[in-house]
C-alpha cells in the first residue's frame, strides 16, 4: 500500500477512525466532565456517525466529493464547539485535495495541514491553550516530515498518531484558554484535555486502519 | 450516576422537549425542524431578531420568541449549539429588506456558529448585523473577551431590541440600541447546587455542601470565588458591590435588576434576594427603577441565581415597558 489510499480505501481509514473514536465516548465525557460539562464524548460520537453518513450517501467515486459530503455531514450537527470545528477542519482537506483518485503521504500531508489551516481561520487556539490543537499540530507536522522521508501512508499515521498521543497528554499541564474550561483557570492544570484526546485517538483510529488494509 | 428525571431516551431529548414546548405555547410559537419561530410572523417591514443556543435553559431562550421579542430561535442540543448550517436557514427564512439581527451569547459553540452562519449569510447577500452579548463579570469588566460569558441578560435585550423593531426602528437604530444595553448590563452567577447534565448524569461543578461560588458559569463552570454559604442578603450585598464596582454609577441613576433563578433556587428566595438589593441601592441613593424576578435561563436543577445589573436611560426605559408576548414573559 505504499501507492497510498484509492477511495475504498480512504473511506475505510476514516471508517476505522470513527469507530476508535466511538469506542472511547464514555471516557471523553469523564474527561469533559473535570473541565466542562461532560458532553464531548457524545459530541464526537455525533461527528463521527455523521462523517460515516457522509460517506455512505456520496454516490459518485470521486474522492473530493466524499468528503466536500462529510464536511457538511459534521458541519451539521448540533454538539457545540465540535460541529464547527471538525467541520472545518474537513472542508479544508476537501477543498484541497483536488481531483486525486489516490492519496499517497505527501498529499495526505497537503490535506490535513489545508484542514489545519481551515479549521484555524475560525479557532485562535494555538499549541499550549489545551485545545485539540494540541494534538492535530504535531500530527500535521509527523506526517509531514513522514512524506519527506517518503515513508507509507500506514507508517506516516502511526507516527502522527504517536505524535497527537503525545501532544494530548501535554495538555494536563496547560491552562485552558478556550472553551468552559477557560474559566476555571489554574484548576485546569492536570486535567487531560477531552478534545486533544479525541483528535489523538481520531488519528490512531486512521493508523490502524491504514495498517490493517497494509496487512490485508 | 442515577438520576431522578422524567425523561426517555437522553438522545430524544432536544426534540421530545420542543416539541412539548411548542404545543404548550402554541399561540405565540411553532417549530420548524428545531427552530422556534412566532406562530404570527412580524411584517416584513420590520427588523427581524434571530438568536441561536443550546437548549436545557428552559424557557430560554426559545420562551423569548413572541411578538415584541424574537423572531427565531435556533436550537442545538443540551447546552450545545446548533450547526452553523442551521443558523443560515433561519436568516435565509426571515430574511427581509429591513434587515436581520442576530444575537450571539459568547460561548465557544454559540460563537464558532454564529459567525461561520454570519459569514455565509452576508456573502448569500442576506441584510444582516450581529451583536455578541458578555455581560458576565467575573473575571472583571475588563477582562479578555474569551473571559466574560454571555447569561441571562440577553432575555431583556432581546425584549429591548424586539420593541425597537416592533418601533419599525431602521436595522441600525436597533443596533445601536442592543449595543447601547449590551454595553449598560452586567451579569454575575452565584452557584449553591450543582447541575447534572440531563443526558448523561454527569455533574456540572462541586460544591460542599457548606459552601457558593460568585461567579459561577452558566453550566456550573468553575470560575469565581468559592466561599462558605452566605444569606441573602450577605450573598446580594457581595455580589451587588462587585457589579457596580465595575459599572460608573451615581446618586440619582437608574437601574434595572434581574434575580434569575437557576433552577432550584425559589421564587421565594429570589424576591428575598430582590428586596435586599432594593434595600442597598436606596441607601446609595440609586433608584430601582424597573426589576425582574422569575426563572428565564434555567440549568436543569441547579441551585443559584443570576444577578443582571444595567444602567437605564428614559428610551430604554419606554422599550423595557413596551408590549410583549412571549412564553417566558409577557407585558400588556
Amino acid at each position: 500500500m505504499t501507492t497510498g489510499l484509492d477511495y475504498d480505501g480512504l473511506a475505510s481509514v476514516f471508517r476505522a477512525a470513527a469507530a476508535n473514536v466511538r469506542s472511547g465516548v464514555d471516557r471523553l465525557c469523564e474527561l469533559d466532565c473535570a473541565t466542562g460539562d461532560g458532553d464531548h464524548g457524545v459530541a464526537m460520537g455525533r461527528a463521527m456517525d455523521a462523517l460515516e453518513k457522509g460517506i455512505d450517501q456520496c454516490s459518485t467515486t470521486s474522492i473530493q466529493t466524499m468528503l466536500e459530503g462529510v464536511a457538511e455531514s459534521v458541519e451539521s450537527i448540533d454538539a457545540g464547539s465540535t460541529g464547527p470545528l471538525m467541520g472545518s477542519l474537513m472542508e479544508g482537506i476537501a477543498e484541497s485535495v483536488g481531483d486525486a483518485t489516490r492519496i499517497d503521504t505527501r498529499l495526505l500531508a497537503t490535506i490535513f495541514e489545508a484542514g489545519l489551516d481551515e479549521l484555524l481561520v475560525i479557532s485562535k487556539a494555538k499549541v499550549g491553550d489545551k485545545t485539540m490543537v494540541d494534538a492535530l499540530i504535531p500530527a500535521v507536522e509527523a506526517l509531514k516530515v513522514a512524506a519527506a522521508g517518503g515513508e507509507s501512508v500506514a507508517d506516516a499515521l502511526a507516527k502522527a498518531a504517536d505524535a497527537a498521543e503525545a501532544g494530548a497528554e501535554k495538555t494536563k499541564q496547560f491552562q485552558a484558554r478556550f472553551g468552559r474550561a477557560r474559566n476555571l483557570g489554574e484548576r485546569s492544570i492536570g486535567h487531560q484535555d477531552p478534545g486533544a484526546t479525541s483528535m489523538a485517538m481520531f488519528f490512531r483510529g486512521m493508523a490502524e486502519g491504514a495498517a490493517s488494509r497494509e496487512n490485508s | 450516576m442515577p438520576m431522578k428525571k422524567f425523561i426517555n431516551a437522553p438522545e430524544n431529548l432536544t426534540v421530545e422537549l420542543l416539541e412539548g414546548f411548542a404545543e404548550a405555547y402554541k399561540k405565540q410559537v411553532k417549530l420548524e425542524g428545531k427552530t422556534v419561530v412566532r406562530a404570527t410572523p412580524k411584517s416584513d417591514d420590520k427588523v427581524a431578531l434571530v438568536t441561536l443556543g443550546g437548549a436545557g435553559h428552559e424557557p430560554a431562550l426559545s420562551g423569548c420568541v413572541g411578538q415584541g421579542s424574537l423572531d427565531a430561535s435556533v436550537v442545538g442540543d443540551i447546552f450545545a449549539a446548533p450547526g452553523a448550517p442551521a443558523v443560515v436557514a433561519a436568516l435565509e427564512a426571515t430574511k427581509r429588506d429591513a434587515g436581520t439581527l442576530l444575537i450571539i451569547l459568547n460561548h465557544a459553540g454559540d460563537v464558532l456558529s454564529g459567525e461561520k452562519a454570519f459569514n455565509k449569510a452576508v456573502k448569500a447577500g442576506i441584510n444582516v448585523q450581529k451583536i455578541l452579548t458578555h455581560e458576565d463579570i467575573s473575571a472583571g469588566k475588563d477582562a479578555p473577551l474569551e473571559d466574560r460569558r454571555g447569561l441571562v441578560g440577553c432575555v431583556v435585550l432581546y425584549k429591548i431590541a424586539g420593541a425597537a423593531a416592533e418601533a419599525g426602528k431602521s436595522l441600525d437604530e436597533v443596533v445601536a440600541i442592543a449595543e447601547r444595553f449590551n454595553e449598560n448590563m452586567r451579569t454575575l452567577i452565584v452557584g449553591a447546587v450543582p447541575a447534572t447534565h440531563p443526558a448523561n448524569g454527569a455533574s456540572l461543578g462541586e460544591l460542599a455542601d457548606d459552601e457558593m461560588e460568585v461567579g459561577m458559569g452558566q453550566h456550573g463552570e468553575g470560575g469565581g470565588g468559592v466561599m462558605k454559604l452566605a444569606s441573602a442578603d450577605e450573598t446580594a450585598r457581595i455580589m451587588l458591590d462587585k457589579i457596580l464596582n465595575t459599572m460608573e454609577v451615581n446618586s440619582g441613576d437608574k437601574l434595572f435588576v434581574m434575580i434569575n433563578g437557576c433552577g432550584a433556587t425559589t421564587l421565594m428566595e429570589q424576591c428575598i434576594v430582590l428586596r435586599a438589593v432594593k434595600n442597598l441601592l436606596e441607601a446609595k441613593g440609586i433608584e430601582l427603577v424597573r426589576s425582574m424576578v422569575g426563572e428565564f435561563l434555567t440549568v436543569q436543577e441547579m441551585g443559584g441565581f443570576q444577578m443582571c445589573v444595567a444602567k437605564m436611560d428614559d428610551e430604554l426605559i419606554a422599550l423595557f415597558d413596551a408590549p410583549c408576548d412571549t412564553p417566558a414573559y409577557t407585558v400588556k
